[in-house]
């Protein structure tokens, strides 16, 4: 009786405290996901709806070994969290000059409001760029503001720290794909990307840690890939993958070489590619590049990931670290090149990151990029005619080519401002007859996200990303409409991931998803090896 | 000096060099804080040229002809654009009030000086009307975006008043009373209340206190978007990280890699 009593007071006592206030208001609900019908026009909502999608909650990261790990609370929302929440922001805007400026500058002028896919597919008004940028600067006006601490918040509509706001924040940015897509129609190109990216690490501050994202950080930091598999299971998994490739082939000299010291070339790939589909099918194709080009090359257990959630939140620690492993690994196996596989976040910190964190890379060969995206290398021996190429193995697509956020909008490829547009494209035209572009405002730098990037992949983020997908669906639905468009071409990891799901979701089937590597992996013909 | 002239003059003199000061130790204020914040990593949106010229260019494009808000929203862009550029030539216009010699362009511009003030009238009331009509812009607006607006509309309409007969002030007083103001010295005088003489206009003198208030609410608020865009990392940086090694503010030493053995164990 006395026991039972004891029991409820601490239950009573408990159920004050912010910490269970807030784990209630963010419970995980399992919610069904909710399509819409494909037109082939991308309808904009008509009138933004406030919190229309708020009910749609991550999972939270409870494992306190994995919290630790990262350097994280592990009991949830910290006692103090206010302050450690207010002198992580300050933080922020210290250390990060595009969170400053951008927290300065916004005019409000709603450029950006019906740009962002999440917006588009659920209507919600605080999907919209500049909402989701205001649930920052409400803070920073109250806080780092001479009006906002002068004339209070009437004025400038500054807002005071709250569990409400909180759950505002872990609900909001965790509905951006930090696609940088509002930033292409910004008049000063704010980029909402770097304030959820900083939003994610305050949250991570104070104790709000999202699972699927970080789950896979500490995987990638510990295990040196995403899945978290041990060495001798990656080496058992690409094993398999050269097997198949010899027995598909018919060559037995075909090969995935692992951990071979002195090769010319280092490749990292996601570890997606090793077994999820249609990702292998890409691996296949790499595989057979380096094999038909006669040039040695190696995959590393050490670097066994090339993709990098660190970068998603403003955590420069994490990202580095992550990244320390592919040049270490090219190091060690003191290979003269490093190439990346197809990935769009991966290609982003590989490419515009890795020479801050990790650089100067003086040690490789320096008449090669460094580091090469696959598709600059291949076209290169494509132009050069070292790769007998079979077009009619492609004869039944019509293929379109879906841009990855951050690879489109990330950065140059092949030296010039619109090569990561044209160097893809260009590939695809070796290996296939037919091709056609969506429609011009869902590509290149106006791309669409896929839905799912920058730590939305989860089960658990499904509502969100069917919502999320839906530009790009109407975007294919129209090409299929106009050209009778049959395969979307990508080159990412996580395209690939969501969209093979999103396909047979909305009611199209899984093969029209697939990698420009597979495709140019058809094509290619084996063996008639004609001047390297 | 009679009573009302005199504290006329002392008003607008004191609030000149007050919100003149408040303007400039703002706003540099500000862009150094913008200036000295450290930028990580190499975060341009593309498609950024890979050079310094053709960055040059593009933020041109961007600040003279608003490039990248041309790409989405058209009556925005054209009543944004147009406000900006007609703010810009009344704004030259008024130099004419601040120097001795009055130079060609200022003089061609007075041809169409009614013209433009009319027009950047109009576009900031239709920028007032999207602010109000658009729900999207409404569901982010707060007081202080409505009240710039009407700053502004209030100081141009003022402004145009003054061009009509019972509210025209005496204009060779105004350029005589600026032309002093500009002068440090006269700041000195201020202490022995010897204020210049600001012509007796109740329309000038509003028109001129609006735009004090404006320049001392200007360092902080949204309009430091004039200083911010130059800092705006996605539209700054060039877009060549491969090639030129970018160095992080805070993590400024080169990566070190030793030969661990780690990375490459063979699976012999
Ligand atoms: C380098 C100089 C400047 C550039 C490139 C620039 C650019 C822009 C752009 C692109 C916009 C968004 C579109 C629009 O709403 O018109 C904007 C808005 C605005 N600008 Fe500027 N601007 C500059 C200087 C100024 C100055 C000196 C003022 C006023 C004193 C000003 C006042 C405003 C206002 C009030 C808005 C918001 C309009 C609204 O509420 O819809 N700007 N500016
Ligand atoms: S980065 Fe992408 S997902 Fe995030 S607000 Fe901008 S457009 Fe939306
Ligand atoms: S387009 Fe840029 S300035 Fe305009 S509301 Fe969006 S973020 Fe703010």
């Amino acid at each position: 009786m006395a026991d039972k009593e004891a029991q409820t007071v601490t239950a009573g006592a408990a159920a004050t405290t912010d910490n269970d206030k807030i784990q209630a208001m963010l419970k995980y609900d399992k919610i069904d996901y909710q399509t819409v019908e494909l037109t082939g026009e991308i309808i904009l909502p008509t009138e933004p709806v406030d919190k229309c999608f708020a009910h749609i909650k991550p999972q939270l990261l409870t494992d306190k070994k994995l919290l630790a790990n990262l350097g994280y609370p592990t009991d949830g929302l910290v006692d103090n969290w206010k302050e450690v929440f207010l002198r992580k922001m300050d933080e922020m805007l210290k250390k990060y000059k595009s969170v400053r400026v951008f927290m300065d500058i916004c005019v409000k002028c709603g450029a950006c409001a019906d740009k962002c896919p999440y917006y588009i597919g659920t209507g919600d008004a605080n999907n919209m760029p500049m909402a989701r940028q205001e649930l920052m600067r409400k803070v920073y006006r109250r806080y780092f503001t001479v009006p906002g601490q002068l004339f209070g918040n009437w004025m400038v509509k500054g807002e005071e720290l709250s569990l409400e706001l909180l759950n505002m924040w872990y609900t909001y940015f965790y509905q951006c794909s930090e696609c940088r897509r509002c930033s292409v129609f910004c008049p000063y190109g704010i980029d909402t990307a770097e304030v959820t990216m900083a939003a994610r690490e305050i949250l991570n501050s104070v104790g709000l840690v999202q699972k699927y994202l970080h789950q896979i950080i500490n995987n990638a930091q510990t295990m040196g890939n995403n899945l978290g598999m041990q060495k001798n299971a990656v080496i058992n998994a690409l094993e398999f993958v050269e097997s198949d490739l010899q027995e598909e082939t018919g060559i037995d000299n075909i090969r995935i070489p692992i951990d071979e010291e002195g090769a010319e070339i280092l490749f990292v790939t996601p570890s997606a590619d090793f077994f999820a589909s249609p990702h292998i099918e890409s691996l296949y194709g790499y595989a057979k590049v380096f094999h038909q080009a006669g040039i040695s090359w190696t995959m590393s257990t050490y670097a066994s990931e090339g993709g990098n959630f660190g970068l998603f939140i403003h955590n420069y620690e994490h990202m580095k670290k992550i990244n320390k492993r592919i040049w270490q690994a090219a190091k060690d196996l003191k290979v003269k090149r490093v190439v990346g596989g197809e990935c769009g976040h991966m290609w982003r910190i590989l490419s515009s990151y890795s020479n801050t964190m990790w650089g100067p890379f003086d040690w490789l060969d320096q008449r090669y990029p460094i580091p090469e995206h696959i598709c600059e290398f291949t076209l290169n021996l494509l132009k050069r005619g070292a790769l007998k190429i079979d077009k009619s193995a492609n004869d039944e697509f019509i293929v379109t080519m879906h841009d990855s956020c951050q690879i489109a909008r990330g950065m140059e490829m092949g030296g010039t401002e619109y090569g990561q547009f044209e160097i893809p494209r260009a590939v695809i035209r070796y290996v296939c007859d037919k091709f056609q572009d969506m429609p011009e405002d869902t590509i290149r730098e106006r791309t669409f996200c896929c839905g799912a990037g920058q730590g939305l992949l989860g089960d658990d983020m499904l509502p969100t990303r069917v919502k999320g997908a839906i530009p790009r669906m109407q975007a294919y639905t129209a090409a299929k409409q106009a050209h009778g468009v049959n395969f979307i071409a990508l080159i990412c990891a996580i395209c690939k991931a969501q969209l093979s799901k999103m396909f047979p979701t909305y009611g199209y089937p899984m093969e029209e998803v697939g990698g420009i590597h597979q495709l140019v992996g058809r094509a290619i013909v084996l063996g008639a090896k004609e001047g390297v | 000096m009679g009573g009302m002239t005199f504290l006329t003059s002392i008003a607008i003199s004191s609030l000149f060099y007050l919100s003149v000061f408040v303007f400039l130790a703002g706003f540099i204020y500000r862009v150094s804080l913008y200036y000295s914040t450290p930028q990580p990593l190499k975060i341009p949106q593309t498609p950024q040229p890979v050079n310094v010229g053709g960055v040059v260019f593009r933020m041109a494009g961007d600040v003279l002809f608003f490039r990248s808000l041309s790409k989405g929203t058209t009556l925005l862009f054209f009543a944004g654009w147009i406000f900006h550029i007609t703010l810009l030539v009344t704004g030259i216009r008024h130099l004419r009030y601040f120097l001795p010699m009055v130079p060609d362009v200022v003089v061609w511009f007075s041809h169409v000086a009614i013209f433009i003030g009319f027009v950047l009238l109009l576009s900031l009331v239709v920028l007032l009307i999207r602010r109000i009509v658009d729900k999207k812009v409404v569901f982010v607006s707060s007081l202080s975006d409505y009240f710039v607006l009407l700053l502004l509309i209030c100081i141009v309409f003022t402004g145009l008043l003054m061009r009509y007969a019972p509210f025209r002030p005496d204009i060779v007083g105004i350029k005589g009373l600026m032309l002093e103001l500009v002068n440090p010295v006269t700041a000195f005088s201020l202490l022995t209340l010897h204020p210049p003489h600001a012509p007796a206009n109740y329309m000038f003198a509003i028109h001129i206190i609006l735009v004090f208030i404006l320049l001392i609410y200007f360092p902080f608020s949204k309009l430091m978007h004039m200083g911010g865009y130059f800092f705006s990392p996605t539209r700054y940086m060039v877009n060549n990280p491969r090639t030129k090694r970018y160095v992080n503010p805070w993590d400024k030493e080169p990566g070190n890699l030793t030969v661990s053995g780690e990375g490459g164990q063979n699976n012999g």
